[in-house]
């Protein structure tokens, strides 16, 4: 059976949790051929994965290269202009019919962009004309400083004319189109699944849409490219999880914005990120001095100030506690860095906070402390918590994303950006050898149970016969829902 | 379903049966949340006023750490979609505009009138050289030097600038050292060949292999953003060159200056792999790891590169034709004063050009943000357009009134009126020059290349009638450029920024 997976500005170009994820899973389901749709940025991207046996194909499909995708405009296939006037007054349309007006424009520009050029559509001088015509026919909004401008409509045009790239691509012929996460990497699903009739399935790390959100705060367009920009992202999410087979998120967090944007729940089944019990061995001891470990990117998202400040609190108490940090800034951002060691001087704690660096073995980072902290703002399902407890050590983590669901009652769970709690929970565990032992040995078995990449292997290997045996038209198929096993996980299973 | 979720969330705060450790977790949230919704709307206002829409504020409220149980516990609302919704009704819109960013077209005057003195002063090295340059088929050898060197020297900046504009220096850097292999090889053969064609003095042929070497070494320092080392690498030449005419070229220096004029295509070439190795991290790396990257990243220069560098190479040698050639029909005979008068100035000009243009880009930048509606647009940018090449014809009839000036005050030239045609020509010829560098400048590669052909296959075709010919030539080329450019970039999209 062959599966085409496709990812955004990941695997195999980039290093990082969805990567090692499509990695795992790709050598694991071995009974299955791959060949990978790649979205990445110019085209000019390296490899930095090696690729296992099973990958028969690599495409990459570049959203900000020069020449334009797909066949070259002929005379024959003029403007079309209807379908374009479609998109703009679909997006910027807010009533409950624009949603299914998008579903069929989008499907339609599919339709164009394999005979002719969307890309040099979208960007033509009648596409810019067009959205400032529609821009003026609405009724202007009340706040007048963001009355969209030419260069407004020239940079929304332009963006979704990138964004759109996917469409103009070969539809990949398979068994079934995976989608590693919602938004772009839909696109070529979507397209095989009109073309082919091929299922598709959407797994998602972390709410792509959300992330989306997030990113824009910053952006340097103003608020009407922005606002179309955006809404063209919630429809697309939107209707990469209502043609999705099934979708399988990486946390049960993640199901709250998918339902919201009106995924079906019985299509929806949690597969949690694995590790290899063979990587993470069982730790016999424990370091000399009282130890907190912490594993992750110097960023800012993973708050490694509030980690500091606790881990002051904690020395008052504990004078030889210590709080070893392993990992680096990435690339290009290291004054956070800087701003976490500035803080450490400030608290006077500098000897007992060290920045470790990377570590080459990252099983030994996990040894380093008797217990491992997690303070980030946002996670999807972190692996350092999952390879931590398979070593057997117990976690102070924040309550964010689907730590919850990780740690469960092997460990503690306090609320972000509070260092008071962290600092609490912190000291229960190094002050009570027996707690944290049992908890320690009560996280290894929750991991060797339920995060183990075999059992995320095998929950695919399920998943892809499961759609691909319910072709699209079989009788039964869209009432039928996907058992999720997480549900057995979750302490409120039993309450139900 | 969400009830079910949210209902089932509650319930793991404190999981039944719980020991006091593990009730920790039930301690709500004790930081700086505010605890009633006004409070909340004010901390988030900013977020607020430029939401899109209400899942815009759920976003940032979870990032900030805000959850379903403190949207429920703080704030009475069944999750923090609910509460987000509320909030989005709350407070009006009232988007703050982006940051300005940093322009990207900023270039200093300074800059620019650098730019002018590195295409011009290389000039002055070619009286310097006449010593050198003599015998039977000098000029011959003389044109296609200049004729290859143009071309392969802007076929090179393509590469560098084409991976340049994919915000990919490093490898802008690495495309620089073969590229310049490459095109001293090319350059070689083309010496050697003109060798092969009819007899020709070793000098001359060293004189144009040196021009050609000079030229793509620049071309990389240009690329690489190192004008400074630019002018070292061109010092000795144009000092040496200026002395030994200033001299009045005593005899007892002829072999100095030409060892000065040898000098700068071999700093050129020495600088350029020095800055394109250092650019591209090959100082400072295991050599395994380089080729195992290298390996991974495939071939260097593909089909398509070199498919995209073809226009580029075609408009470098047209142009070098429409330069050089009214000098070459000139003679034989005596130099042609006019030619030198006019052609000097322009290579000057590339400066002024080139400031120009960043300035139309600018103030076009700038109509776009400024406009609503395209027919305005297309006026005004039309407008815009007339006023830039006006702009830059009065700074090359200025650079040309000067330098005429200077000659007929140093003697070296006798004014006539006869040279007027002759300069006018030149002038056109840099309009229509700055205009193409516009339009290529706005991704119009094709058009430019085929008029400026045109153009040039007409002076040859009617060389019979001289200068005349190249007047009208060049009128007629700057005319139907500014044509094209005033349709084309009428068009906002063209101002995709």
């Amino acid at each position: 059976m062959k599966i085409a997976m496709m990812t955004e500005g990941t695997y195999p170009y980039s290093f990082g949790g969805v990567s090692v994820w499509c990695d795992q899973l790709i050598r694991g389901l071995t009974g299955y051929d791959f060949s990978l749709v790649a979205i990445v940025a110019t085209g000019a991207e390296r490899m930095v994965w090696p690729l296992p046996g099973n990958v028969v194909a690599v495409d990459r499909v570049p959203l900000w290269s020069t020449a334009p995708a797909g066949p070259t405009v002929s005379r024959r296939n003029g403007l079309p202009v209807g379908l374009l006037r479609e998109l703009i007054d679909s997006l910027l349309d807010s009533s409950a019919e624009a949603q299914p007006r998008f579903t069929g424009v989008l499907r339609e520009l599919f339709e164009f962009a394999q005979r002719g050029n969307l890309s040099a559509a979208l960007g033509s001088d009648k596409a810019v004309r067009l959205l400032s015509e529609a821009w003026m026919e609405r009724p202007p909004p009340a706040h007048w400083r963001t009355a969209p401008t030419l260069h407004d409509a020239v940079s929304a045009m332009q963006l979704l004319d990138h964004a759109l790239r996917p469409l103009s691509c070969p539809p990949p012929q398979a068994d079934l189109a995976h989608a590693v996460t919602n938004g772009l990497a839909v696109l070529p699903a979507l397209a095989a699944k009109w073309r082919y009739g091929t299922p598709v399935i959407v797994t998602e790390h972390g709410v792509y849409l959300r992330e989306q959100y997030l990113q824009n705060r910053k952006s340097p367009y103003r608020w009407p490219v922005k606002a179309i920009y955006l809404s063209f992202m919630r429809r697309l999410c939107a209707l990469g999880y209502s043609e999705a087979g099934a979708i399988t998120p990486g946390n049960v967090y993640n199901r709250r914005w998918e339902e919201r944007l009106g995924a079906k729940p019985g299509r929806i089944r949690t597969v949690y990120n694995g590790v290899d019990p063979a990587d993470f061995p069982a730790l016999s001891g424990e370091p000399d001095a009282p130890t907190i470990s912490w594993v992750g990117r110097i960023d800012p998202i993973k708050d490694v100030e509030t980690l500091v400040r606790a881990f002051a609190l904690v020395r008052q108490e504990m004078p030889a506690a210590r709080l070893r940090l392993f990992g680096s800034p990435p690339k290009g951002r290291e004054s956070y860095l800087e701003r976490c060691q500035a803080l450490t001087a400030d608290l006077g704690i500098t000897g007992a906070v060290t920045f470790e660096g990377r570590v080459e073995n990252i099983a030994d980072a996990y040894a380093a402390g008797q217990i491992v902290a997690l303070s980030s703002v946002s996670e999807g399902f972190p692996y350092s918590l999952i390879e931590a407890m398979t070593c057997g050590r117990t976690c102070v983590a924040t309550d964010v994303g689907g730590v919850t669901e990780a740690v469960g009652d092997t460990g503690l769970v306090v609320p972000p950006r509070n260092p008071k709690l962290m600092a609490r929970a912190c000291l229960t565990l190094l002050q009570d050898d027996d707690l944290r032992h049992r908890l320690g040995t009560a996280a290894r078995t929750r991991a060797l149970q339920n995060f183990t990449v075999d059992g995320a292997i095998s929950a695919f290997d399920e998943v892809y016969s499961l759609v691909s045996a319910a072709r699209p038209g079989r009788p039964g198929w869209t009432e039928r829902a996907i058992e999720d096993p997480s549900d057995d996980l979750l302490p409120w299973k039993a309450a139900k | 379903m969400i009830a079910r979720t949210l209902a089932a969330r509650e319930r793991t705060r404190v999981p039944p049966g719980a020991n006091e450790d593990q009730r920790l977790r039930a301690v709500p949230a004790e930081d700086d949340k505010p605890r009633d919704l006004a409070e909340l709307c004010e901390q988030f206002v900013l977020v607020c006023e430029s939401a899109v829409d209400p899942l815009e504020i759920s976003s940032a409220l979870e990032f900030d750490g805000l959850n379903d149980q403190a949207a429920r516990e703080l704030y009475g609302f069944s999750d923090v979609f609910a509460l987000a919704e509320e909030m989005y009704w709350r407070v009006p819109r009232q988007p703050a505009e982006p940051e300005p960013v940093a322009d990207p077209w900023r270039i200093s005057k300074l800059r620019s009138a650098m730019h002018g003195l590195i295409y011009g002063l290389p000039a002055v090295c070619f009286p310097a050289a006449s010593g050198l340059l003599n015998g039977p088929g000098a000029l011959r050898a003389l044109v296609v030097a200049l004729l290859s060197s143009w071309a392969l020297s802007q076929g090179l900046a393509y590469l560098g600038y084409a991976r340049l504009g994919r915000s990919d220096p490093v490898q802008a850097a690495r495309v620089m050292l073969p590229g310049m292999t490459a095109g001293t090889g090319a350059t070689a053969l083309v010496m050697a060949l003109t060798a092969l064609t009819g007899h020709v003095h070793l000098p001359v042929l060293a004189f144009g292999f040196g021009l050609g070497t000079y030229m793509l070494g620049a071309t990389v320092l240009m690329v690489l953003g190192a004008e400074r080392l630019l002018l070292i690498v061109l010092a000795p030449a144009v000092l040496g060159s200026a002395a030994f005419l200033a001299l009045g070229r005593p005899h007892y220096l002829e072999y100095a200056t030409w060892g000065a004029l040898a000098a700068t295509p071999a700093l050129a070439l020495g600088l350029a792999t020095w800055r394109a190795r250092r650019k591209s991290g090959f100082f400072g790396r295991r050599r395994g790891a380089t080729a195992k990257k290298r390996e991974a990243a495939g071939p260097l220069i593909t089909a398509a590169d070199l498919r995209g560098a073809l226009p580029s190479v075609g408009f470098g040698l047209v142009v070098a034709g429409l330069l050089v050639f009214p000098v070459a029909a000139a003679l034989p005979g005596r130099p042609d004063t006019g030619a030198l008068i006019a052609s000097l100035p322009l290579a000057l000009s590339m400066g002024v050009a080139e400031w120009t243009l960043v300035w139309f880009r600018r103030r076009t930048q700038r109509l776009l943000r400024a406009t609503r509606e395209v027919p305005v647009f297309a006026h005004r940018a039309r407008l815009t357009l007339f006023t830039a090449l006006l702009h830059y014809l009065t700074a090359a009839a200025l650079l040309t009134a000067t330098a005429a000036a200077v000659m007929i005050t140093a003697h070296l030239i006798h004014p006539h009126w006869t040279l007027a045609p002759q300069i006018a020509a030149y002038l056109a010829l840099g309009g229509a020059m700055f205009v193409a560098l516009l339009l290529q400048a706005f991704g119009s590669r094709i058009f430019p290349l085929i008029t400026c052909a045109a153009a040039l296959a007409f002076e040859v075709l009617w060389r019979r009638l001289g200068v005349l010919g190249q007047l009208a030539a060049c009128t007629e080329l700057l005319v139907t450029l500014t044509a094209y450019a005033a349709h084309v970039l009428g068009k906002a999209v063209r101002h995709a920024p």
